[in-house]
């Protein structure tokens, strides 16, 4: 036991050194990143959806006590988000066993809309950023099979880039496409938050007040 | 679990090295995911139809470089106003299949040969030529789909019906909405529903006739869900035969014996005016009364005809003939307590209440379909609810442009792009906007859907060319037109994307461009065109079914009527089509304004769209004050005396349990594209068969287990779901027919509606046996 943690010490020791040695070439290249690629990398938001239910983020900042904001959670992690979703902004499928319909009403929003503790699957629930939307399973199905009927030469394109500040601490510009997504507090805030992407000041409640979306519209010229 | 401090820094170097490598890196591939190369510029939305449901939800679909990558809802669209469903989300995904069919395919020697796209239109010109030279020009036929762009029925219709003149030409849509095409016809005298998707922010009451639409209009049904929760004294009632999703939502769950619906609708009228809640100033002014002929029959034989006769008669006359449906008598037939349908008709009868009915196939599919639409809007007509904001007999349609395609162009043995063929006026236009001799269209129909591919079974069809379906899943009594297309001296020509059950009986297989990968048109359930461009290339040597169609009606000497440059065609056909319908009854909009807007409701009249038709105050083709039901000559809409009948085949001892047959929410009709969608497999993997718990304990039937399901014409085995997504009652099993691999349909019946010609999916009689 005690040996091969000291292996896997000097592996991660290398790592680490490997991460010390790729600084500065992760730096160049973050400097070099043409604004064409960054564009490219990410999904477009759209300016006329901007403000449109963004309301629910007050609402949603003064419902939640201040123990459920300062939450955390290291359990999902962006690779468990984005296994869930075929291209960035889809519908995720359901990961947990649930009822078929047949036994009770659909109750996914007595956990999904407010969050927690669950104790069935030990973790904190997840939070939907859209709940006026009752019908879930319209889009969010769960999964019967890991097999294909036939393969697919399907290719997505890569999730948003984190920490894009466009200035050393500055606030990251809003990557995705606020669509049913904008309600900023129930995917980036709280116990159930995805780490990667969770704020480390949930206290704030204006979060455009700094965070605005990334539209693409290039430069200014005159 | 144990922790000292060596794990624990291990576990912290762990996580932040997952972490770092899964920010810092770009270019990481998350899970299984197979990146595709970014090209420059970002992500560009272009908008288009879904490709799937009637519904004609707008979508926005991102593309990076040649390839579509990401969907979202139009915000633009009053359809779908941002959200999609599960199948929306995904459609994309159908265009990257491993399997796609890229090249044309040719048989020789029974093998399936690749062969240049031009050498197999070559092939099915000339082939087509021979068979008309030997059998004549009606042993040649066109069968198409709903799911057909708006221009590849156009140029079918015109090189069949036009060119070469015969009037064989039929589309699914005849398997889908057709009851509702004679519904419309019969009762208002012009197709399609006179209210639009506004009716579900602004009614107060909703009855859903035999649908499930939280599995097959999904978007709709989450309209509905938000307007009650909006406007808290909203009521849904689910009016059905078996419990499903879009029950458990409804405020009341109604079941119904199958075909007992008809009773049903006739007991409301009765209590409507026994209760005194006729709308007699509508009544007396835009309603007249009609009687058509009754034992009418199912059309199970071949060759059967059937033409129904009306004769006017007078409200007493009607409510003499309601005599018969007292709620009291009717819950003998149909099972349903005659308190709830006193209850359904105080909802319909309250002035207070303003009551939207839906419907899909529950009453199209239906051996009296006709009736049961008429029926239907029989109530809307006595209480005065039609025609005005909430107030809507709304029949949905299953397709992406059933409506646009079929309805509208007429894709039907009788129909014409505008008219009918046997209407001489209608002829001459046809002929002057199509630059054809007037003899050249043929004044008799020929054969509708069932009645064709029985004449392909007998031998006089002996060509076929199949576009955009899959009618070796989708037929009733499957087996017979199977094997009749499989006989000797039979030509079948398939336009696929996929192989199918439909491309493995083929003789020549055209590759298909599908959808997005090529300039179109769909129009949807509340007469709204959409337009889309092409948005990706299409792959290896795809061409559109409309180009293809050109390509062989010039090989067999029809240059001058299909003159159209490749750059252009879609347009010039569209301003071409448009001429059939330049009335303010049914004006479409230009080119021009399709290209910009997220869809456009006709009649299109001076720049405005109809949102409510027969409506003086919305339609600029009302003549008189409030109402003009102005598709009948006596400007009034007609109720109809249509009794109860029985189904074609009954449960009786032998064949004890009633076969019903649907889609689920995943799978688009026969799966050949959604069954390429990884979630939607994955989530919906194969059919089973819904049995109610009660039956299934008492054979011993277990969740999973499999069953054997006969009937009189067929049999297959499958799974047993027991209290799964939807429960049938006791005596009733359903089974969805997505699944090439349990034919359902070799089970199913081809008895049809004698008006419409559309069968009856849901209802034949099965035996259960544990296998």
């Amino acid at each position: 036991m005690e040996t091969s943690n000291r292996k896997l010490g000097k592996v991660f020791l290398a790592f680490a050194g490997i991460c010390v040695l790729a600084l500065p070439a992760i730096v160049f290249w973050a400097l070099s990143y043409g604004p064409d690629e960054i564009e490219a990398a990410t999904v477009e938001t759209s300016q006329t959806t901007f403000d449109e239910n963004s309301a629910t983020i007050f609402v949603s900042h003064d419902a939640l006590t201040r123990s459920y904001l300062e939450g955390t959670s290291s359990q999902r992690t962006l690779e468990e988000y984005y296994s869930r979703r075929q291209y960035p902004g889809s519908p995720p499928w359901i990961p947990h066993k649930v009822e078929d319909e047949s036994r009770e009403r659909i109750a996914c929003l007595t956990c999904h809309e407010k969050g927690g503790w669950t104790e069935t699957l030990k973790r904190h629930t997840p939070v939907t950023p859209h709940p006026e939307n009752t019908s879930c399973r319209q889009c969010h199905v769960k999964m019967e099979t890991e097999d294909l009927f036939v393969d697919i030469n399907w290719k997505s394109i890569l999730p948003p880039r984190l920490g894009r500040s466009h200035l050393p601490g500055g606030p990251p510009p809003i990557p995705h496409d606020l669509q049913m997504r904008g309600d900023c507090i129930a995917c980036h805030v709280g116990p159930g938050a995805v780490a990667a992407i969770r704020v480390d000041h949930p206290s704030r409640g204006n979060c455009r007040q700094c965070h605005v979306p990334d539209s693409f519209a290039g430069l200014f010229q005159r | 679990m144990k922790l000292d401090r060596r794990s624990f820094i291990k576990l912290m170097a762990m996580n932040s090295a997952a972490t770092a490598a899964a920010t810092l890196f770009p270019g990481v591939s998350f899970g299984a995911w197979s990146t595709t190369e970014m090209a420059s510029g970002g992500i560009v939305w272009k908008k288009t139809p879904c490709r799937f449901c009637g519904t004609g939800c707008s979508l926005l679909v991102g593309v990076s470089g040649d390839r579509a990558v990401a969907v979202k809802g139009d915000p633009n669209s009053t359809v779908n106003k941002g959200l999609c469903c599960v199948k929306g989300y995904h459609s994309i995904q159908i265009l990257y299949g491993k399997d796609r069919i890229q090249k044309a395919l040719v048989r020789k020697n029974g093998k399936m040969v690749e062969v240049p796209v031009a050498e197999a239109l070559d092939l099915v010109a000339r082939k087509m030529q021979e068979t008309i030279q030997t059998h004549g020009k009606d042993a040649v036929a066109m069968y198409g789909s709903g799911q057909w762009s708006i221009t590849d029925g156009y140029v079918a219709s015109k090189l069949f019906k036009g060119c070469i003149g015969t009037n064989n030409v039929e589309a699914n849509a005849r398997l889908c909405m057709a009851s509702a095409v004679t519904g419309c016809l019969t009762t208002f005298g012009l197709d399609e529903p006179m209210g639009c998707y506004e009716d579900i922010e602004k009614a107060d009451v909703f009855v859903t006739w035999g649908n499930n639409m939280a599995e097959m209009h999904p978007v709709l049904f989450s309209r509905m869900l938000a307007t009650r929760k909006n406007r808290t004294h909203v009521k849904i009632i689910d009016f059905a035969t078996r419990t499903t999703r879009s029950s458990l939502a409804a405020d009341r769950s109604i079941l119904f014996r199958p075909q007992t619906d008809l009773a049903v609708a006739n007991a409301i009228c009765y209590e409507i005016i026994h209760n005194g809640w006729v709308n007699w100033d509508f009544v007396n002014k835009h309603a007249s009364f009609h009687k058509g002929k009754t034992n009418i029959g199912y059309g199970t034989e071949d060759h059967f005809k059937f033409k129904d006769k009306a004769e006017t008669v007078d409200f007493n006359a009607f409510k003499t003939f309601l005599d018969d449906y007292t709620p009291e008598n009717v819950e003998k037939i149909s099972g349903v307590p005659a308190k709830d349908i006193k209850y359904l008709a105080a909802l319909y009868g309250d002035p207070d209440k303003k009551v939207t009915s839906f419907w899909t196939m529950g009453m199209n599919q239906h051996t009296r379909g006709t009736w049961i639409n008429n029926l239907v809007y029989n109530i809307h007509l006595l209480t005065g609810k039609i025609s005005s904001p909430g107030n809507s007999p709304f029949s949905l349609t299953g397709q992406p442009s059933a409506c646009g395609t079929v309805r509208e162009v007429g894709t039907l043995t009788h129909k014409l792009p505008h008219g009918v063929v046997m209407n001489p006026d209608h002829r001459k236009m046809a002929a002057r906007i199509w630059d054809v001799p007037v003899e050249n269209i043929d004044p008799k129909p020929t054969y509708h859907t069932v009645e064709m591919f029985r004449a392909l079974d007998r031998g006089d069809i002996r060509f076929m060319w199949i576009q955009v379906t899959n009618p070796m899943v989708t037929m009733p009594n499957l087996r017979r037109y199977r094997d009749g297309a499989e006989k000797e001296g039979r030509f079948v020509v398939v336009s696929e994307i996929y192989p199918t059950p439909t491309s493995d009986i083929a003789d020549v297989i055209l590759p298909s461009a599908l959808w997005i990968e090529r300039e179109g048109f769909f129009g949807n359930s509340e007469r709204r065109t959409q337009h889309n461009e092409q948005i990706v290339p299409m792959p290896g040597e795809t061409v559109s079914n409309t180009w293809q169609i050109m390509e062989v009606a010039r090989k067999m000497g029809f240059e001058k009527q299909f003159p159209w440059s490749e750059e252009t065609y879609i347009e010039d056909i569209w301003n071409e089509y448009i001429q059939f319908h330049d009335s303010p009854k049914h004006r479409m909009a230009p080119f021009k304004v399709l290209k910009e807007r997220s869809g456009v409701q006709w009649p299109y009249v001076n720049g405005m769209e109809t949102k409510w038709r027969y409506n003086a105050k919305y339609d600029p083709a009302c003549k008189q004050k409030d109402f003009d039901f102005y598709g009948k000559k006596d400007h009034r809409a007609w109720i109809w005396l249509r009794p109860y009948e029985p189904p074609a085949e009954s449960p009786d001892s032998e064949y004890p349990f009633w076969l019903n047959t649907g889609r689920v929410l995943e799978h688009w009709h026969t799966g050949s594209m959604t069954r390429r969608v990884p979630i939607l497999h994955k989530a919906m993997p194969e059919s089973y068969v819904e049995i109610n718990p009660d039956d299934a304990a008492r054979m011993g039937i277990t969740n999973g287990s499999d069953v054997k399901i006969s009937s009189r014409r067929g049999s297959l085995v499958m799974k047993a779901a027991i209290n799964g997504r939807g429960n049938p009652p006791r005596g009733m099993v359903f089974v969805p027919f997505f699944d090439e691999k349990y034919l359902i349909n070799e089970v199913t019946l081809d008895a049809f509606c004698p008006i419409s010609k559309q069968p009856d999916y849901k209802k034949c009689a099965v035996k259960l046996e544990r296998a």
